[in-house]
């Protein structure tokens, strides 16, 4: 096992580097200047030369990337172009918000399907399984910014401000700022809508993917033989068929981290939340490289470690995977 | 009757005179501003860096008005009021001007604001290593000399009529800077914020400023104006997203929006009709501009040039952005009306600005004419590529209202749409483009609007080399006669008019949202955003 991790540690550092590379080839090759962005009202030709000779944009592009990946090397993710704001230091202070996002937004994708697929599955072709799969059809057709603002209308506007239509509010002890609000009951109903909005999607894939896994597994014989046995239905369905109805859900799970931080994006500027997703579009907009760069890495980084930690769940669900 | 019975009859009796005498209370007496409260403004976009004197965007100046001061500031009315600048005078020749300054001024770091910092802090503008883009407002500046620590003389090379008025209002007018703190701190700590670095002498001072989060700053206690500022502190956030914008400020959550897009206005004021929706006379002015020259060998921004293929003919200019466009029906669809159809290279709230929009009547039959005589038509019919941006969704309603115009008198306008950077660097780096809609640059004078056309201007985007419009700009600037300076103006205008190397279509409407509980403030474009006299009625 240990040695399995080890290899799978080493995998990440080939497949971080190739995707950084490839974000920093393609940054550079859509249009716009972070120059043009940097300098403004004071765009003039001599100070755009300058501008590209301080923030070593001049060089060749292969020689920039050597240059960001040396200075990585050595802890130092580089500086915004455009504030020259420490890029590690803002991508930490942006972390939590995003991360806090996107485990309740799967909480909430995990809270409405499982239920609605055991109950589709264990009561197929009947109300209660049409209702669960269109409900699930609904949930993935409506786009989380769509989502968000029927959300927006209705509990910040439509019901006299019920919930903040945006900004955050951090988790006691999370904050990282001067000026900040903290607290938990601030916290939840500043992350319910984003999360809502966010997870409703994903929870309609997830129902439609366990129902036709729990279909499949609770006709086998093992579950036949647990009901043998004289099993209650209660731990035949989440001891035995649940369990083990979740291995290509839980894969799947590992699989959305990329489109939950691709949606984050949209659902954070939607309600304007601090979090990565703002700071990733907005860096990409100003074309700030170095910031890109960051987010890129993060992002990547984050999606490699869960699909690790994905894979390493497998062996919890079903014993009979060993990784040797 | 016992006296104790009789109190509520007299006390009664002498209101009821007291309201005879006095009449109604007046609203200064009703309302007494009120000290204290976190008030909270909703900003649009990011704020790109504090280095006030070379950051880009008016999100950025309107941190620099609160937290720095300067010598001047300018009311709605165009009077001049002092700042730190006590009195002011200016020689007959128009050559010096001379400030006194305010005794009891201080930066936030506790040091005087004295004619040094003054000296200081012009020279920095005027220094080609800062890159400021205010250094060319600063070319007519011969020295700065300081007579002694309160008393400050500008010496100009030759006379400067809008000295004041570039000091007070263009960008972010003259934001003076402590020299301490200055050179204690880099410019990298300027720019990202880092406590202490941004140092100004206006009435909040900088706390912290996280992108992407929030910028927040506190009460100035030494502030020069005695009891001002009334706010404890000002917290700005950015809410990029229109419809949560206005949910925040339907909820309460916010008090200001310092930027409110016009095609949301009437929603607005809709779902909040005790809103007090702010506007005035259109500043900006709203452009469908036309490139007028392309470098010769192709490399851009080449001193050689030629005309542009296609805009380089003034008849084509005419034909499309003249007789071919509907400015009225762009302003009936693209602002419900809320806009000026306008020509002049200055909009309707510009200083001097005079309406020259009779001389490009809507005419299609005149513009196929034109067409025709320079070579266009059905056997060769005219083609181009209209650049809008992602930045206002305005943008893109013009330019495709612009393009149905186009299609009437049988031009093609095939519409990019790219995003702001995008656009920028096209414009600013001579890149291929034919025709783009935008609105620049809010104009406090017509002098401000060298910065953006004169020939050898950086934002002369269509880069006409007419040496003419140099020399109206020079002339008008140093004109000191007020109305000989307006028939200048008159005269430019109706000429820039006639050439169109600047294509305005109307006035860019500028609108503010406040909540009926914020009092004191006074509108004044984007040209003085001050929260200083601002207070909260709840």
């Amino acid at each position: 096992m240990r040695i399995y991790i080890l290899k799978r540690l080493i995998q990440i550092v080939p497949t971080v580097l190739g995707i950084t590379f490839v974000v920093f080839l393609m940054m550079r090759s859509i249009p716009g200047d972070p120059v043009v962005a940097l300098l403004g009202d004071a765009y003039t030709e001599e100070n755009a030369i300058k501008a590209r000779h301080d923030y070593g944009l001049d060089k060749p592009v292969l020689v920039q990337y050597l240059i960001w990946l040396g200075k990585l090397a050595q802890g130092d993710w580089g500086a915004s172009i455009l504030t020259g704001r420490p890029v590690l230091s803002d991508v930490l202070v942006r972390l939590p918000v995003t991360l806090e996002l996107v485990v309740l937004s799967m909480a909430v994708a995990l809270a409405i399907a499982i239920p609605a697929a055991i109950v589709g599955a264990l009561r197929q072709n009947t109300w209660a399984d049409y209702t669960a799969t269109s409900v699930a059809m609904v949930g993935v057709s409506i786009p989380e910014f769509f989502l968000g603002v029927l959300l927006l209308l209705a509990f910040s506007i439509g019901l006299g401000g019920l919930l903040p239509s945006s900004g955050w509010v951090y988790l006691p002890g999370t904050c990282q700022t001067v000026v900040c609000a903290a607290g938990l009951w601030g916290n939840t109903q500043h992350v319910l809508m984003p999360a809502l909005a966010l997870g409703v999607g994903r929870a309609a894939l997830l129902t439609r993917l366990l129902r036709a896994s729990m279909l499949e597994v609770i006709r086998t014989e093992y579950v036949t033989t647990a009901r043998a046995k004289g099993l209650g239905e209660g731990p035949v369905v989440l001891k035995h068929a649940l369990k083990n109805a979740l291995i290509p859900t839980v894969t799947v799970m590992g699989l959305q981290v990329g489109f939950l931080i691709g949606g984050a994006i949209v659902v954070e500027t939607l309600f304007a939340m601090p979090g990565l997703g703002t700071f990733g579009i907005d860096a990409i907009i100003a074309r700030d490289y170095q910031q890109v760069q960051g987010f890129a890495l993060v992002t990547a980084l984050a999606f490699v470690f869960i699909n690790l930690i994905v894979d390493l769940t497998y062996t919890f669900l079903d014993p009979r995977i060993r990784y040797s | 009757m016992s006296p104790r019975r009789l109190l509520p009859g007299c006390l009664l009796a002498l209101a009821v005179l007291a309201a005879m005498i006095g009449g109604p209370p007046t609203l200064s007496e009703a309302q007494a501003p009120k000290r204290g409260g976190i008030f909270r403004v909703s900003y649009g976009n990011e704020i790109a860096h504090l280095d006030f004197h070379t950051a880009p965007g008016y999100e950025m100046m309107w941190v620099a008005m609160n937290v720095g001061c300067g010598l001047v500031n300018i009311t709605p009315d165009g009077t001049f009021v002092g700042d730190a600048a006590e009195s002011w005078q200016v020689s007959p020749d128009g050559l010096l001007y001379s400030f006194k300054l305010k005794k009891n001024v201080l930066f936030h770091d506790g040091t005087k604001v004295d004619a040094a910092a003054v000296k200081f802090s012009i020279d920095r503008l005027m220094d080609p290593a800062t890159g400021s883009g205010m250094r060319i407002f600063y070319e007519s500046v011969h020295s700065v000399e300081v007579l002694d620590p309160l008393t400050v003389h500008i010496r100009l090379k030759h006379p400067y009529a809008f000295m004041l008025h570039m000091l007070a209002g263009y960008r972010t007018g003259l934001i003076l800077y402590s020299p301490t703190a200055t050179q204690k701190f880099t410019l990298e700590d300027r720019k990202q914020g880092k406590p202490g670095a941004v140092v100004g002498c206006g009435p909040f001072k900088l706390i912290e400023w996280v992108k992407g989060s929030h910028l927040a700053m506190d009460r100035f206690d030494k502030y020069f104006e005695p009891g001002l500022p009334y706010l404890d502190r000002v917290i700005i956030r950015v809410i990029k997203d229109p419809i949560t914008e206005m949910a925040a400020f339907k909820a309460g959550e916010i008090d200001f929006i310092a930027s409110f897009s016009p095609e949301h206005v009437d929603t607005m004021r809709a779902q909040n009709p005790r809103a007090q929706i702010m506007t005035g006379k259109e500043t900006t002015p709203m452009l469908a501009a036309m490139k007028v020259t392309v470098p010769k060998d192709g490399k851009p921004m080449a001193k050689d040039r030629m005309p542009h293929p296609i805009f380089g003919d003034v008849r084509v200019r005419k034909a499309v952005g003249c007789y071919g466009i509907d400015r009225k029906e762009i302003v009936k669809i693209a602002f419900k009306g809320q806009a000026t159809p306008w020509l002049g290279i200055i909009p309707p709230g510009t200083l001097d600005t005079v309406d020259v929009t009779s001389m490009c009547p809507y005419d299609p039959g005149k513009a196929k004419a034109l067409l025709a005589e320079s070579g266009y038509g059905p056997h060769k019919p005219l083609t181009f590529e209209l650049m809008t941006n992602t930045e206002k969704t305005v943008f893109n309603v013009i330019a495709t209202v612009i393009k149905d115009q186009m299609t009437r008198i049988g031009v093609t306008a095939n519409i990019r749409l790219v995003d702001k950077v995008t656009w920028m660097t096209a414009a600013n780096q001579d890149g291929p483009w034919d025709m783009y809609v935008e609105d620049l640059l809010s104009l406090l004078t017509l002098d401000s609007n060298a910065f953006l056309s004169t020939t050898q201007a950086s934002w002369n985007h269509t880069r006409h080399v007419d040496t003419k419009v140099d020399d109206y700009y020079a002339r008008y600037a140093r004109e000191m006669d007020a109305v000989k300076r307006k028939a200048i103006a008159r005269e430019f205008q109706e000429f820039s008019a006639d050439k169109l190397y600047w294509n305005t279509i109307s006035g860019s409407p500028f609108y503010m949202v406040a909540q009926p509980w914020m009092k004191g403030y006074v509108y004044n474009a984007e040209f003085e955003v001050h929260y200083d006299k601002v207070w909260l009625d709840k």
